[in-house]
């Protein structure tokens, strides 16, 4: 106390040893260092070294964005993490520094200091930034990637297509590309509860033998009753007759149509249409003695390709299979429809005939974060509906 | 109690202790305040955006 008694009344008279020169020009100089330190403090935590100073930073999201476009492209030019994940206003970015206190909590007391740690917390963080970006429609995106400075001569169509409505509205771009610089939760990738569900259900399903059922998931293919020898793969709904069951096994046959041209290891739903119903090794596409051929030569007039229709008889694991295909297809719509209404009015099914879907499906589905199991069933589901199999088509 | 003391007190022992007051306050205490008030800016705005404005807004 007594200290700061003394200081106060030295201050509080006007000085009678320091020139008031002497004063203006060192408290001058002091501002100036005080600025600038600051400034210097304040930049260097937006560098990407100091973010990844911490582990949980530099082994999970830092090595992610490293497989991305915003680490390595084409023209050289890189997003720092500051880049998309600190506003650039004044205001804004002392109040993230503050947030930051939480991330300084976080790193001493280890809450997301394990992978299985941070898996546990990613879907709430990425909501976090989510969120954020959706109120200020994107912005750190947009410091770089400027609606009113895309050239759409220069986009392909389709991107054309999305991008210029999007920017018309002023869309935030994380509206529809969410996972592009880091891992989407799992929850929204591997995931599907619904499928889940089914696939689940079939594991009840008893098989009698000489009926018809349908699979609620890809199964491994073989040989054998033991499954030792894997002889190819069957996809999603695809219709097996159901010969001998043994043990935990089930030997299926599967009626399909293949191109006789190479291998013929794709096996497909119907004449002249690329709906994959299973996909074989190439020795056994090739074995005469596995494959039963209907009829031979059939060919494509689109295409020109022959086909021909043949049945295989193989092994597989019991409990992947349904009775009928309607609850797949119900799950499978209603994936699509919450997929692609995210960013667009989705075509209906039969608006492309079943040779188009793929192309068309490949192209948009990296916008979404369906698992490559869902990915499978959804463009069979858009495949098998449409305009080939709907009498009311374009 | 410190006026007292001053008309005793030798010419340096005053100019050293003004000086010192000074330094201090221009190197140590008003830079301190000026963190703490940009500190303190920061967890209000931080505090207002979680429980009045939302998320920072597009040019808002």
């Amino acid at each position: 106390m007594k200290i700061i008694a003394a200081l106060w009344n030295t201050l509080k008279r006007p000085p009678v040893h320091i020139s008031l020169g002497v004063i203006i020009i060192v408290s001058f100089l002091a501002g100036i260092i005080f600025w600038g330190g600051f400034n210097t403090a304040m930049e260097v935590t937006n560098t990407e070294k100091f973010c990844v100073s911490c582990h949980e930073m530099e082994n999970n999201v830092y090595q992610e964005l490293q497989q991305t476009v915003h680490w390595s492209n084409r023209s050289g030019v890189r997003a720092i993490c500051s880049d998309c994940h600190v506003p650039h206003n004044w205001t804004d970015k002392i109040a993230r520094k503050m947030q930051a206190s939480k991330e300084v909590w976080g790193a001493i007391f280890g809450t997301i200091d394990t992978p299985e740690k941070f898996e546990a917390k990613r879907l709430e963080l990425a909501q976090h930034e989510w969120a954020r970006f959706k109120a200020n429609g994107s912005q750190e995106c947009r410091n770089c990637h400027d609606y009113d400075s895309m050239d759409w001569s220069e986009m392909s169509d389709e991107a054309r297509r999305f991008m210029e409505p999007a920017a018309e509205r002023g869309q935030s771009c994380v509206d529809c590309h969410k996972g592009i610089a880091h891992q989407l939760p799992q929850q929204m990738g591997s995931v599907d509860p619904l499928l889940a569900g089914l696939v689940r259900e079939a594991t009840s399903v008893s098989l009698d033998e000489g009926e018809t059922y349908y699979s609620a998931k890809s199964v491994d293919l073989y040989t054998d009753a033991e499954r030792t020898e894997q002889a190819g793969v069957l996809q999603v709904a695809t219709e097996v007759n159901v010969l001998e069951t043994q043990g935990e096994s089930v030997k299926l046959e599967i009626a399909a149509w293949r191109k006789e041209k190479g291998f013929g290891r794709v096996l497909y739903e119907d004449f002249g249409q690329n709906i994959s119903s299973a996909v074989l090794d190439k020795d056994i596409a090739q074995d005469g003695a596995m494959i039963e051929t209907h009829q031979s030569d059939v060919v494509d007039e689109l295409t020109g390709l022959p086909w021909g229709q043949v049945s295989v008889t193989l092994w597989a694991e019991k409990g992947a299979y349904l009775g009928n295909r309607e609850a797949l297809w119900e799950t499978a719509g209603q994936t699509y429809r919450d997929a692609c209404s995210v960013c667009h009015t989705e075509p209906a099914p039969e608006h492309f005939d079943a040779n188009t879907w793929p192309a068309m499906f490949s192209g948009m589905v990296g916008f979404t974060n369906m698992s490559a199991p869902t990915q499978e069933l959804v463009l069979k589901y858009l495949q098998m509906h449409s305009s080939d199999f709907v009498d009311a088509a374009h | 109690m410190g006026e007292a003391n001053d008309q005793g007190e030798t010419r340096s022992s005053g100019k050293r202790r003004e000086w010192l007051a000074f330094l201090f306050v221009t190197a140590v205490v008003v830079p301190l305040l000026t963190i703490a008030v940009v500190v303190g800016y920061g967890f209000v705005v931080w505090m207002l955006q979680i429980f009045v404005l939302g998320p920072p807004g597009h040019g808002g």
